[in-house]
C-alpha cells in the first residue's frame, strides 16, 4: 500500500510539474537563466581546462616526460647515461640534446632571439612527437576545415617528399656540391614565410627585404632549402664563454607543435653540428715538441710530431630527454632517473655534475616541474575563473527563488485545495522541488547542449570575430594557435548537475513555504 | 425532512445515540488572532451527526459555521486547554466514525482528509490549469490507502462526471465552464474517493437559485443512492430545508434554529 501511496503522489507531482511547466512563461525564463549560466561555466571551463590540458600534453610531447639538464656547460659521458637509462623498464627512450640561446638571421634580414636545440633527429623522434611536428610533408586529402582546398601539401605533394626526409634526418644534399649538409628545422611561425590561414593550413608567402640602398626586395618561394645564419656563444665545461660563433645552415623543414612560443622561437639543428660549433664535441689536449702550446680538436689536424698528453674530454650535451615507458608516470620515471644518475655521478666523479646537484629538483625534472610556475598559474586562474562563474551562476538560484516565491503566492489557494484533499506537506514540497528540478534539468540540458555547440565550433566562431575585428584569442599570449575545442563529459555532467542543484536550492525555500502553509488560511487566501 | 431537534448549544454531550453517530463533537472552541488580539469564533460547540444523516448548519456570515466545518473535516484544530483553565477550558474533542481527530497527528489528519471526508467549497476551488477530468483525478492521486485502486481512478472519475452531465466536458478547463458545471466538478472531485462523509461549505452560495437547486438535487441523489453522511453549511434557509436536520449557529454558539 505504501508503494501505491507514493506512486499516486509521484503521479500527482509529475502532472502538476508538467502542467505548470507548460502553462507558465516565467519559469521558462528561469530555465533560460539556468541554461545561460550552465553554458557559460562549461564553455569557460572547457576552454581554460582544455588550454591547461593542451599545455601539459603538447609540452610533454615536445619536451619529453623527464629531463636531466646541466645548462650552459653540459656534461659528458651522456651516451653511457642514456645506455643506463634505457636499460631501466621505466624509460622507453632517451636522447641527448643541447639547448642554448642564440640569434637567427632570417631571409627578410630580421634577427630574432631563439632557443637553439641540437638534436639527434631519429633519436629525438623516439622521445618526442618530432616526426608528427614536421609540417611540410605530402598529404593525401584536404582537411575538413580547409574548405577552399588551399593546402599546398595536398596540391603539390611531390614537392615535400624530400623536405620530410630531410627534416627527419636534419640533413640536406647541397645541390652545388652534391654533399650532405647538416640542416635546421625552424618553428613554423619563425620565418614569416609560412602564413597560417584561418582554416589552420599554412601557405608559403613572400617576405620583403630592404636592400642597403633602401629599396625593397621580395624574397619569394618557401623557406625550405634557404639558408639561415645562426649565432651562438660557446661555453667551455667550466661555463666560460669563447668568442661568438656564427654558422649558416639550410632549412630542411618547419615544425609545428601547436605551442606558439615554441613554434615562434625554436630552431632545431643537428646535434653533432651544434656540438662542433659550440665546442662541445670531444677533445684531447695535444703537445708538440715544436710548439708546446698547440691546442687541437680530437681528430683534427694535429700534424706530425704532435702527441696526446693524456688530457681528454668526451663530447658534451646540456640535456637528456626521456620518455616514460607505458605504465609508468613521469614522476616514477624521474625517481628512477635520480637513482640511475646517482650511480652514474659516482662512477664519473669529477667529470659530471655531482650527485648533490640532485637536491632541489634542479637537475632532474619532469616537464610539469620545469613549468610549474606557468602550470600553477593557469591552474589557479582556471579555478578562480570557474569559481567566480559558479558564484555568478548561483544567482540563478535567487532568480528561481523569486519566481517560485511569487508562484507559491499565486497558487496559495490551490495548495489549500490540495491539502483539503489530503495532500501531505511533503507532497506539496515535492511538487515545487520537482518543479525546480524540472527547470534545472531543462535549463542545464539546454545549457550543456549550447556549450557543446559553442566549444566544438569555437575556432570558426573566433575566426568570424577576428574578421569583425573582435578577436580575443592571441596565440602570442595563449601559446596555442587554436582555441581548445573539446568538452569533457565529466565536466558536462558536473556543470549540468550544478545547474540542477542550484535550481533545487532556489526552489527549496518556496517549497518549504508552500508545505508549511496552513490549509485554512491557504483556502481563504485572497 | 425532520425539523431540527433543537440543539445542543453549549451543554451536555449531544444526541444520545452516540454509537450511531458519524460525527460527535464536544466543547469545541476556536479562537483566531488578529495580531495579538484574540478573536473567539466558536464557544464550546457540542454537536452530533448521525450516520447517513444530512445536517444543515445554518448561520449568517461570520457566525463561525465555516470554521466549524473546517474543524469537522480536519483542516484546522480547535483550541487546546489554556493554562489554569478548568472544565470550561478543557480541550474539546471531535470524533469522526470512531476516530478522535482532535488527538490525531498531522500525517493522520492528512490521511483522514483523503480517506474519510470530501469537501465542496462555495467557490469551487478547482485548479485552473487542469482539465475537468484532471481536477477530479487529482483527488484520487493523493488518496492514501485502501479503497479504489489507482488503476480504477480514471474510470471512476469519468463515471462520476458523466453522471453529473459533464461527460462532454472532460478536457475543458474550469474557466470554460459555467458556475453550476464547476460546482458539479467540485462535487465529483469530493466523491472520487467515495468518502463516507461529505462536507459542503455554501455549495450553492455562488450560484443562482435554479442552478443551486440542481446542485442540491445532485447532492441529495448521491445521499439517496449511497446513504452517506453529509454536512452542509449555508446561510440560505431554503437550502437548509433540504437537510434532514438543521442547527443554527449564532455568534459561535449553536442556537435553536428558527422556523425552517
Amino acid at each position: 500500500m505504501a508503494i501505491g501511496v507514493h506512486l499516486s503522489s509521484a503521479v500527482l507531482q509529475l502532472l502538476l510539474t508538467r502542467i505548470y511547466l507548460t502553462s507558465k512563461v516565467i519559469p521558462l525564463l528561469a530555465a533560460l537563466a539556468v541554461m545561460l549560466c550552465t553554458a557559460m561555466v562549461l564553455i569557460v571551463w572547457s576552454v581554460m581546462g582544455g588550454f591547461l590540458g593542451m599545455l601539459l600534453a603538447n609540452g610533454r610531447s615536445f619536451a619529453g616526460d623527464v629531463t636531466i639538464s646541466w645548462p650552459n656547460a653540459g656534461f659528458s659521458h651522456y651516451q653511457e647515461l642514456i645506455r643506463r637509462l634505457e636499460a631501466d623498464p621505466a624509460c622507453a627512450a632517451a636522447t641527448p640534446m643541447i639547448e642554448t640561446f642564440g640569434v637567427v638571421s632570417l631571409p627578410d634580414d630580421r634577427i630574432e632571439v631563439v632557443t637553439i636545440r641540437g638534436i639527434d633527429g631519429p633519436g629525438y623522434a623516439r622521445v618526442v612527437d618530432f616526426d608528427r611536428s614536421l609540417w611540410w610533408r605530402p598529404k593525401d586529402a584536404f582537411d575538413r576545415k580547409d574548405e577552399k582546398n588551399e593546402d599546398p601539401r595536398v596540391l603539390t605533394p611531390g614537392a615535400y617528399e624530400a623536405a620530410l626526409e630531410a627534416g627527419r634526418r636534419m640533413t640536406v644534399i647541397d645541390p652545388a656540391t652534391g654533399r650532405e649538409r647538416a640542416a635546421a628545422v625552424l618553428g613554423i611561425e619563425l620565418s614569416g614565410m609560412s602564413a597560417r590561414l584561418p582554416s589552420g593550413v599554412y601557405v608559403h608567402q613572400s617576405v620583403g627585404r630592404t636592400r642597403t640602398d633602401g629599396s625593397l626586395e621580395w624574397v619569394g618561394g618557401r623557406i625550405i632549402d634557404r639558408d639561415v645564419v645562426l649565432r651562438v656563444v660557446p661555453l667551455d665545461d667550466a661555463g666560460r664563454s669563447f668568442e661568438l660563433r656564427s654558422f649558416s645552415v639550410p632549412v630542411a623543414n618547419e615544425s609545428r607543435t601547436g605551442i606558439f612560443d615554441i613554434d615562434k622561437r625554436t630552431v632545431l639543428v643537428r646535434l653533432d653540428e651544434l656540438q662542433r660549433v659550440m665546442k662541445m664535441d670531444a677533445w684531447k689536449r695535444l703537445e708538440s715538441p715544436i710548439d708546446p702550446y698547440a691546442l687541437g680538436e680530437a681528430g683534427g689536424s694535429g700534424g706530425a710530431g704532435v702527441a696526446a698528453t693524456g688530457a681528454e674530454r668526451g663530447a658534451r650535451v646540456t640535456t637528456i630527454l626521456m620518455k616514460a615507458a607505458a605504465g609508468f608516470t613521469a614522476d616514477q620515471l624521474r625517481d628512477r632517473a635520480e637513482a640511475i644518475y646517482a650511480g652514474f655521478a659516482q662512477d664519473f666523479r669529477g667529470q659530471v655534475p655531482d650527485v648533490r646537484s640532485l637536491t632541489g629538483n634542479r637537475l632532474i625534472r619532469t616537464w610539469a616541474m620545469s613549468n610549474a610556475t606557468l602550470i600553477g598559474a593557469v591552474e589557479r586562474e582556471t579555478v578562480l575563473v570557474v569559481g567566480i562563474l559558479c558564484f555568478i551562476s548561483f544567482t540563478a538560484s535567487f532568480l528561481i527563488l523569486a519566481i517560485f516565491w511569487a508562484m507559491v503566492s499565486e497558487k496559495t489557494r490551490d495548495i489549500g485545495v490540495l491539502r483539503s484533499l489530503g495532500a501531505t506537506r511533503l507532497d506539496i514540497a515535492l511538487i515545487w522541488l520537482l518543479y525546480g528540478a524540472a527547470i534545472g534539468l531543462l535549463g542545464s540540458g539546454l545549457g550543456v547542449a549550447l556549450a557543446y555547440v559553442v566549444v566544438l565550433n569555437i575556432n570558426p566562431i573566433h575566426d568570424v570575430l577576428v574578421s569583425l575585428g573582435a578577436g580575443v584569442w592571441d596565440p602570442r599570449v595563449y601559446y596555442f594557435t587554436e582555441i581548445p575545442s573539446r568538452v569533457e563529459t565529466s565536466k558536462a555532467v558536473l556543470v549540468g548537475s550544478m545547474g540542477v542543484g542550484f535550481s533545487l536550492l532556489g526552489a527549496l525555500v518556496p517549497a518549504l513555504r508552500a508545505a508549511l502553509l496552513h490549509p485554512v488560511r491557504a483556502l481563504r487566501f485572497e | 425532512m425532520t425539523t431540527a431537534s433543537p440543539t445542543h448549544a453549549a451543554g451536555p454531550a449531544p444526541e444520545p445515540d452516540a454509537a450511531r453517530a458519524a460525527i460527535v463533537c464536544t466543547g469545541i472552541r476556536k479562537t483566531y488572532h488578529l495580531g495579538r488580539v484574540p478573536v473567539p469564533v466558536l464557544h464550546g460547540i457540542n454537536l452530533s451527526v448521525g450516520r447517513g444523516e444530512v445536517l444543515a448548519i445554518l448561520g449568517s456570515s461570520g457566525s463561525g459555521k465555516s470554521t466549524l466545518l473546517h474543524l469537522l473535516g480536519g483542516l484546522d484544530r480547535p483550541d487546546g486547554p489554556s493554562a489554569g483553565g478548568g472544565r470550561e477550558n478543557a480541550r474539546g474533542s471531535i470524533d469522526v466514525l470512531g476516530t478522535r481527530i482532535t488527538e490525531a497527528g498531522t500525517a493522520e489528519l492528512d490521511r483522514f482528509r483523503a480517506r474519510t471526508v470530501g469537501f465542496v467549497f462555495q467557490f469551487y476551488h478547482l485548479l485552473p490549469e487542469l482539465s475537468v477530468l484532471q481536477n477530479v483525478l487529482v483527488a484520487g492521486m493523493v488518496r492514501h490507502g485502501a479503497g479504489i485502486g489507482r488503476a480504477g481512478v480514471p474510470e471512476r472519475a469519468r463515471g462520476l462526471l458523466e453522471a453529473f452531465g459533464l461527460g462532454h466536458r472532460l478536457r475543458h478547463r474550469p474557466v470554460e465552464l459555467s458556475g453550476g458545471e464547476r460546482q458539479r466538478v467540485a462535487i465529483a472531485r469530493a466523491l472520487i474517493n467515495d468518502p463516507p462523509i461529505l462536507l459542503a461549505d455554501e455549495p450553492t452560495g455562488n450560484l443562482d437559485r435554479k442552478t443551486g437547486e440542481t446542485i442540491l438535487d445532485a447532492l441529495m441523489e448521491h445521499r439517496a443512492s449511497t446513504g452517506r453522511t453529509m454536512v452542509i453549511v449555508t446561510h440560505d434557509r431554503l437550502v437548509a430545508q433540504r437537510a434532514d436536520r438543521v442547527v443554527e449557529i449564532v455568534d459561535g454558539r449553536l442556537a435553536t434554529p428558527g422556523t425552517v
